[in-house]
């Protein structure tokens, strides 16, 4: 039996206004991009709580993405900019906890950005292909 | 007659408090004259069982207030939760000071209805490291002490049978005893946030040992002060030159050490080994939840996100209780050390938190529990 490759697990948190189009817009276009995301749709960046990316860690997750809407472009006036205060201090946090900060990202994108959608899942899968799983995975989990 | 600013020098009118009081009994006499002339409907003070051992209590009688006289340095307890929904006058360190600005910027105190008494503080001690202190460096039978005192640098324990018997502070945190952990780093020693800013620092000729020194910081200080002296229960006089020099030495000489203690204390562990530092160091929680019940700055209640999202038939490597009470208190953690305290397994959490939450405060400029005005940097959303 051919042993398979490692394929990291990726959860991608993404607005329902502008990244989660934006993951449309990139299977629409036909870009390439590995099988790697697990994408949850949420209805704005600031309901992400730090709480859902630790869950994603915990339960298996080599790296979380939190996307949203460009600064500015949020659909709830100011959602974003909620997203990002939080993120710093997830990011500061994560890094001081011993995790590599390739595992986090935070990244606007827009409805109509289907191949930066793509470039970024290719972009990170690489590079955590790279770190190889995460310290925090349970046992049993691949 | 007082205003804001005003450096004091002051002690109690009555003898008897001012005998008993640590340094003059001004801040008993000045609580216990807010609640005599219905500044406030309660104080909190602490009730002495034993040198180790003290209970706080709220109480609206006088003279329980004016028999709680005298310092402990071995009760570490925080009193900023007591006056959560009440009209209070309680002493406080440091530490308690900012938690009670804490709890306010999270709307469970009322500062117009709370008055902060603040102590110099230069650090505390867990009851049970002194008592093993107490065998181990001093040779003496905790249930014999009477009294303690620290001076110049040295830690004095006295004994019922008159002898007293002092060792360097320096020589016993070498020996692992001594002050708490969060104490050691701490850089905060005057309590400029509280309402009025009193210790025995600064009190020098005739009136050391007998006068307290206090600095008026707000309009409350003020009335706390006029109020006290329209009772007659204090006495106070301009403090001299001198004297505010000399407060001034020993706060930057204590800071200074503080500032020093931090390297040695929250030593640097390598990126790639700090997970498993984590991990090692929580391996012993049996998720008792006691270091939330009586975090001073958590106004969360019993529905939190720390306890509802965290269940233990989670197979988890690393509790999410943990997790999410790291990030939560990262920009709010004053280091008050309650939370080691009172650790079943002797976890050291105010240091893990430290861990997280010095970095993030120093990269936000931004200190918990100095001003009511400040918005806690994780609720800020500052539109662009």
């Amino acid at each position: 039996m051919v042993e398979k490759e490692w394929e990291p697990k990726i959860v991608a948190f993404c607005c329902n206004w502008c990244s989660y189009g934006g993951a449309d817009t990139a299977g629409m276009g036909r870009f390439q991009q590995p099988a790697s995301t697990r994408v949850i749709r949420v209805m704005c960046s600031g309901r992400i709580d730090p709480l859902h990316v630790f869950n994603a860690f915990l339960e298996g997750a080599d790296a979380v993405l939190v996307t949203g809407c460009h600064i500015g472009d949020c659909h709830y006036v100011n959602g974003n900019e909620k997203t990002e205060v939080r993120y710093k201090f997830l990011e500061d946090m994560l890094q001081q906890l011993g995790l590599e900060p390739e595992r986090l990202h935070l990244n606007w994108i827009s409805a109509s950005e289907g191949e930066r959608f793509a470039h970024f899942i290719r972009d990170v899968t690489a590079k955590v292909k790279e770190l190889g799983p995460s310290p925090l995975k349970p046992a049993g989990v691949s | 007659m007082v205003a804001v600013g005003d450096m004091l020098v002051g002690y109690a009118t009555d003898g008897g408090v001012r005998k008993r009081g640590a340094s003059g009994g001004l801040v008993t006499a000045v609580l216990a004259a807010a609640l005599e002339k219905g500044l406030v409907e309660n104080v909190v003070v602490m009730k002495h069982i034993n040198e180790f051992e003290a209970v706080p209590i709220i109480t609206d009688d006088v003279e329980v207030v004016l028999a709680s006289t005298g310092s402990l340095h071995s009760v570490p307890v925080n009193l900023a939760k007591y006056a959560v929904g009440r009209k209070v006058a309680m002493p406080a360190k440091p530490c308690d000071a900012q938690a009670v600005i804490e709890q306010a910027k999270r709307g469970m105190i009322d500062l117009d209805n709370t008055y902060v008494v603040g102590l110099n503080c230069g650090g505390s001690m867990h009851p049970v490291t002194t008592k093993k202190m107490l065998v181990e460096m001093y040779d003496i039978d905790p249930e014999d002490v009477i009294g303690e005192e620290i001076e110049k640098g040295k830690l004095i324990f006295k004994t019922k049978d008159g002898n007293e018997k002092g060792i360097a502070i320096d020589e016993l945190e070498e020996a692992g005893f001594g002050r708490r952990d969060s104490c050691r780093y701490c850089t905060i020693k005057i309590p400029v946030n509280a309402d009025l800013a009193c210790g025995n620092w600064g009190v020098i000729g005739d009136l050391a040992g007998s006068a307290t020194f206090c600095q008026v910081m707000n309009d409350k200080g003020v009335r706390l002060l006029e109020n006290a002296i329209e009772a007659g229960r204090i006495e106070v006089q301009p403090a001299s030159e001198k004297a505010i020099a000399i407060r001034e030495k020993v706060n930057t000489a204590m800071v200074n050490l503080g500032n020093t203690l931090e390297g040695k204390i929250l030593t640097e562990i390598p990126d790639e080994a700090r997970i498993q530092y984590y991990l090692d160091q929580m391996a012993n929680c049996i998720d008792c939840g006691a270091c939330k019940e009586v975090c001073p700055v958590c106004a969360c209640g019993e529905d939190s996100k720390c306890t509802m999202f965290h269940s233990l038939v989670d197979d988890y490597s690393m509790s999410m209780y943990h997790l999410v009470r790291l990030l939560h208190l990262s920009d709010s953690c004053i280091a008050c050390g309650q939370c080691s305290d009172v650790c079943p397994s002797d976890i050291p959490i105010t240091i893990l938190q430290s861990r997280f939450a010095i970095p993030a405060q120093r990269k936000r400029e931004y200190t918990p529990g100095m001003n009511v005005d400040e918005t806690p940097p994780f609720f800020e959303v500052i539109l662009k």
